[in-house]
């Protein structure tokens, strides 16, 4: 009991009804599942900042933030866009436009619940923008080179009809330092939201091979073997965090699963 | 955050041409400092973390009006959105991971030796006030100076094609620099997951 106790005070520092609701159930529940958790697991409970069961993160649904956040978030958005492709001609530039755009993603999860944003925004794209901001910047950078030039030697860019140096520098700004702030924004909020893991025994719970790839295979063996415990403990965060935290949860390992399948 | 952000607009937009000299003090800029000074003192005293936060806040976006009315609106939309608008919301988020105790008193008491530190090095700097330029004068070395800043305003548009000269000095005379700290921004993604013992950012 005392654990559950420990939990609604997350909660209260947000919404005292929602955790009023939610102690009923979730002491019961938890009671039930406790001794089932596996020892890695038990163990953090303690911990003030350990992440499973704290990261039922505060989310009451509000009647005036949800359609004002409705209304200001395409302005925001176009804004941020405007910051951004208007950067060689006004203050702003990439930098700032994909903060921006990230604040709006911050925004909506604030207003609609920070995991049904994560579902919504798949980790496919917070990945696609930070890794192709950084690839396309140094492609760019890397072009001139190519052609027997400096690295972001502008007037070398096969840009055919329009100015290769006013519009290297807009595409950098565009589509290399706009996409890796706001994808890196937006990752560090939803890594944030979820705290720290402290599942397993380091990074990934898989062991790296010999030739440096993570060995997929032991952590589906793992995953296959203990489906009842894991599930179990499932349920616990489920009916502690309330808001489908455990759904969140589903998708990143199905992600996980299928990344490790293509690497392989 | 998004009202920070529309602040910031409305300054750049009502941002005055730029007069040669500005020897006094105007009525903006003293109030402008002067909520810049109590909110970075109530971020220093708060005794509720919360609170502290959100005086933090209010502390950036005096900032970022104060960088808009020096006319560095660059500076100031990046103190808007990344300092008043991200840094918060971060903030909030690690706050609603840890318990939120109930306190009586609204300030911190006073710690004696930290305030006598940090009023010696403010003293210290209010020594070198004398040798400063005025805000705007047009001796400052900073502006007058031929060899950097006026090359760059007047070379600018001549060999990059774009009228924000701080975009240009970004992107091309210092691109390779630029290229660096986007490699060191995407790095610090990276080393939150590690330290966080994540895979996946969402």
């Amino acid at each position: 009991m005392t654990d559950s106790d420990d939990d609604t005070d997350m909660t209260d520092t947000a919404t005292d009804s929602e955790a009023d609701a939610s102690t009923g159930e979730g002491a019961d529940e938890q009671d039930d599942a406790e001794p089932d958790l596996p020892s890695h697991r038990a163990a953090p409970r303690s911990g003030r900042l350990d992440s499973e069961e704290r990261q039922g993160t505060p989310y009451t649904e509000s009647q005036v933030i949800m359609p004002t956040v409705k209304v200001v978030a395409p302005f925001a958005f176009t804004y941020g866009l405007f910051i951004t492709f208007h950067g060689s001609g006004s203050p702003g530039g990439g930098f700032q436009g994909g903060a921006i755009m990230a604040a709006v993603v911050f925004m909506i999860a604030f207003a609609f619940g920070i995991e049904s944003t994560r579902d919504w925004l798949a980790n496919t794209v917070v990945v696609a923008l930070a890794v192709g901001g950084a690839l396309a910047f140094a492609g760019i950078g890397l072009v001139p080179v190519a052609l027997g030039g400096a690295f972001l030697q502008y007037d070398l860019l096969p840009i055919p009809v329009l100015d290769p140096v006013k519009y290297g520098m807009e595409a950098v700004e565009v589509v290399g330092i706009a996409p890796i702030v706001s994808g890196v924004l937006m990752g560090l909020f939803f890594l944030l939201a979820r705290g720290f893991n402290s599942d397993g025994d380091g990074f990934g719970n898989g062991s790296l091979d010999e030739d440096g790839s993570i060995d997929e295979q032991q952590r589906d063996e793992e995953s296959i073997d203990g489906p009842d415990a894991t599930d179990d403990a499932a349920v616990a965060d489920g009916g502690l965090v309330g808001d489908g935290g455990h759904a969140g949860d589903g998708a990143v390992d199905t992600e996980t699963a299928s990344a490790g399948g293509d690497r392989r | 955050m998004t009202a920070a952000i529309a602040l910031a607009v409305g300054s750049v937009a009502s941002t005055a041409p730029a007069s040669p000299v500005v020897a006094q003090v105007t009525a903006i800029e003293a109030s402008l400092l002067a909520f810049v000074v109590l909110t970075a003192l109530a971020t220093a005293l708060a005794r509720d973390v919360l609170a502290a936060v959100i005086v933090f806040g209010a502390y950036s976006l005096g900032m970022a009006a104060l960088y808009t009315f020096y006319r560095a609106p660059d500076v100031a939309l990046t103190e808007a959105a990344i300092s008043a608008g991200v840094t918060t919301v971060l903030l909030l988020l690690t706050l609603a991971k840890t318990t939120r105790i109930d306190h009586d008193a609204v300030f911190e008491s006073v710690n004696f030796p930290a305030a006598g530190a940090a009023g010696f090095l403010f003293a210290g700097l209010l020594l070198t006030m004398d040798d400063i330029p005025a805000i705007g004068s047009p001796d400052a070395p900073i502006w007058s100076n031929p060899d950097v800043t006026q090359w760059y305003l007047t070379e600018t548009y001549a060999q990059t094609h774009v009228e924000n000269t701080v975009m240009a000095v970004l992107a091309a005379f210092r691109g390779f620099d630029t290229f660096g700290e986007a490699v060191v921004v995407f790095a610090g993604g990276v080393a939150a997951l590690i330290v966080l013992h994540r895979e996946v950012f969402a």
